[in-house]
């Protein structure tokens, strides 16, 4: 009854027709991109409910008998609500799982060259929403005001001003002044909450149309059962009632173990770390910024250099070019690596040597990189570290790249050359 | 050109109604981008005092920054040998600028380029922001060889030997701390002698 009257206006009959029939082909892989929204979603859920208790103010308040900024007063607040600090827990466990998730979606996609012609657009929508996404755990690090986000945002902060000639007005823009002012929480909780998260949701959208117009790829068993058996649609599962299951299944699996993970493993303690203090403890960001942070380490402090009337200091090598230069490289694979036949199967990595070399050399890279940022406690110097992460990721590009040219070899004299 | 029939749209170099509106909708666009840029001058508001802007004077007594005793002032007598602590003058300690680290070595231990005008009976200060990203520097005390302490930043492992004027000994600091002067007064509190040497902060 009450179908048939929306059905009648919004025709939903069309609708199911167009969309929900569509079909999902099936990898386990193709689930990690969904990973990432669901832990958006999750991120957005738990966000409403932090939003709501949150102040966005540096203001001194009473806490407990000390003077302590407002900000973090309202999170120690939400802590100690019922279920507050589990969702403030989920809330920040998410963030890492969507990062997490779109940096394996990011690596299927490279290393199974699937970023190929026609889908190089949503590769560079998938990267911005990489970029994005850091931004907003970024942005995030700040709000609860502790000593760990003060010190966290001055060092990002102070790297914004390394840009040679703009860095001052960059800074000035993302902090609302010279930090810290009490002008860069309102400015950070807004874009948290407001213009990042519309971005991101904008990007989703553009992305997954992209999707849906394109065609998902193909696993490349399907291409021998469309050989064998004959026609042009794609091979898999409709959205639905399969895929809806499947993806549901996989977003409640998903909520599970984030919500056990924040019961159980703590995480962000702002009561541990304090408000604001003179004093920096030993502290490092969360996983993803490790790459930088140990980046920075490494660089000696008198590399400088005076171009045209800007200065490029070692935080202008560590913080800025050091990741522009790994996006930029990102940037350009799909147009390094062209095909002139549009591609619609996955591609098996070890098919690849140059791509697939040249991918685990860039992981083991960073891995390396987020070891640097443990040379403290690991007791090695900034110059062997970086000798040896030089050499090793060298080592590792060649050996991988050598290893595969082997195995394509000798596979071929087997299999007489079937890809 | 849709209507390629008209002739109206394509005579060269004549004015034609097209062109005239395309020419409009192009200023309009660009004076409506161009006030953008106003905007991005108000997005990016400079405060002042804001930075690394010191405020300390000759005169103006140590008081302990954080700890059990903030506040309060530090006393010669509270200091052996090798220990250290965070310190802001008296009345200015909301300034993060001043915020120094208080140093008592022997000595015989300093060497150039420490100014030794600046210490008095073996205490010295430095400037706490480490001159890389602006975290402060701690103390890394070495119970056993006294002589082997010294000040670290532990956001990027900057080193700082407060023995040589505070020359970085390892780490991704350009710059050494600033040197402030410090000397004890008649009831045994320390003071300030003058400004920072150097510049302080981060130096991009």
């Amino acid at each position: 009854m009450i179908f048939k009257w929306i059905d009648e206006r919004l025709e939903l009959g069309k609708f199911k027709e167009k969309f929900l029939g569509k079909t999902f082909p099936t990898h386990p892989t193709f689930l990690l991109g969904e990973v990432a929204l669901f832990a958006f979603v999750t991120l957005v859920i738990t966000g409403l409910f932090l939003g709501l208790l949150y102040e966005p103010s540096a203001r001194e308040v009473s806490l407990f008998g000390a003077m302590v900024p407002a900000a973090y007063a309202s999170v120690v607040n939400i802590d100690l609500l019922p279920l507050g600090l589990i969702v403030r827990r989920i809330h920040h466990w998410s963030a890492m799982l969507m990062i997490a998730a779109i940096l394996c979606h990011l690596a299927r996609v490279y290393f199974t060259s699937a970023y190929r012609k026609p889908r190089e657009i949503n590769w560079l929508i998938g990267l911005g929403l990489l970029g994005v996404t850091m931004g907003a755990a970024f942005t995030g690090y700040l709000l609860p005001y502790s000593q760990f986000s003060l010190t966290a945002t001055s060092i990002a902060y102070y790297i914004s001003r390394s840009v040679p000639w703009i860095g001052d007005w960059i800074a000035r823009l993302l902090f609302a002044g010279d930090f810290p002012a009490a002008s860069t929480v309102p400015r950070f909780f807004f874009l948290h909450v407001m213009l990042v998260p519309a971005l991101l949701v904008s990007l989703v959208g553009l992305h997954l149309l992209v999707l849906v117009k394109q065609k998902h790829i193909e696993p490349e068993g399907n291409r021998l059962r469309r050989e064998a058996e004959g026609g042009r649609r794609l091979i898999g599962i409709p959205v639905w009632p399969e895929q809806s299951v499947v993806s549901l299944a996989l977003f409640f699996f998903m909520l599970g173990v984030v919500t056990m993970m924040a019961t159980y493993i703590p995480l962000n303690p702002i009561e541990t770390y304090g408000p604001p203090s003179p004093s920096t403890p030993v502290m490092r960001p969360d996983w993803y910024f490790l790459p930088i942070y140990g980046f920075l380490k490494l660089v000696p402090g008198d590399l400088s250099i005076a171009i045209a009337g800007g200065r490029i200091t070692p935080e202008t090598i560590g913080g800025v070019l050091f990741p522009g230069f790994l996006g930029l490289l990102l940037i350009a694979v799909p147009f390094l690596d062209r095909v002139s036949m549009s591609q619609n199967y996955l591609v098996n990595p070890l098919r690849r040597p140059v791509m697939t070399s040249l991918g685990l050399a860039v992981v083991f890279f960073l891995c390396m990189t987020t070891t640097a940022g443990y040379i403290d406690v690991l007791h090695i110097t900034p110059a062997a570290m970086a000798i040896v992460l030089v050499l090793a990721t060298v080592v590792i590009w060649l050996g991988a790249y050598l290893l595969l040219r082997f195995h394509n070899r000798t596979d071929k004299r087997g299999n007489h050359g079937k890809t | 050109m849709v209507d390629g029939s008209s002739g109206a749209g394509t005579g060269k170099g004549g004015i034609t109604r097209r062109r005239v509106t395309l020419g409009i909708v192009l200023a309009a666009l660009a004076s409506a981008f161009g006030s953008l840029f106003s905007l991005l001058k108000v997005l990016a508001p400079a405060n002042k005092g804001g930075g690394y802007v010191a405020n300390v004077g000759p005169g103006d007594r140590l008081v302990y920054a954080d700890g059990d005793h903030s506040g309060n002032p530090l006393r010669a007598s509270a200091f052996e040998v090798g220990d250290a602590v965070l310190a802001y003058p008296l009345g200015k300690t909301g300034n993060q600028a001043n915020l120094v680290q208080l140093i008592r070595l022997q000595e015989s231990e300093f060497q150039p380029p420490v100014r030794k005008e600046l210490t008095d009976r073996g205490f010295v200060a430095y400037s706490a922001i480490c001159t890389h990203l602006g975290c402060t520097v701690s103390w890394v005390k070495n119970p056993e060889a006294p002589g082997a302490s010294y000040s670290e930043c532990f956001c990027h492992n900057s080193i700082f030997d407060p023995r040589r004027g505070a020359t970085v000994v390892g780490g991704p600091a350009p710059i050494p701390l600033a040197q402030i002067g410090v000397r004890v007064d008649a009831e045994g509190v320390l003071v300030f002698t003058g400004g920072f040497s150097g510049p302080i902060g981060p130096q991009v």
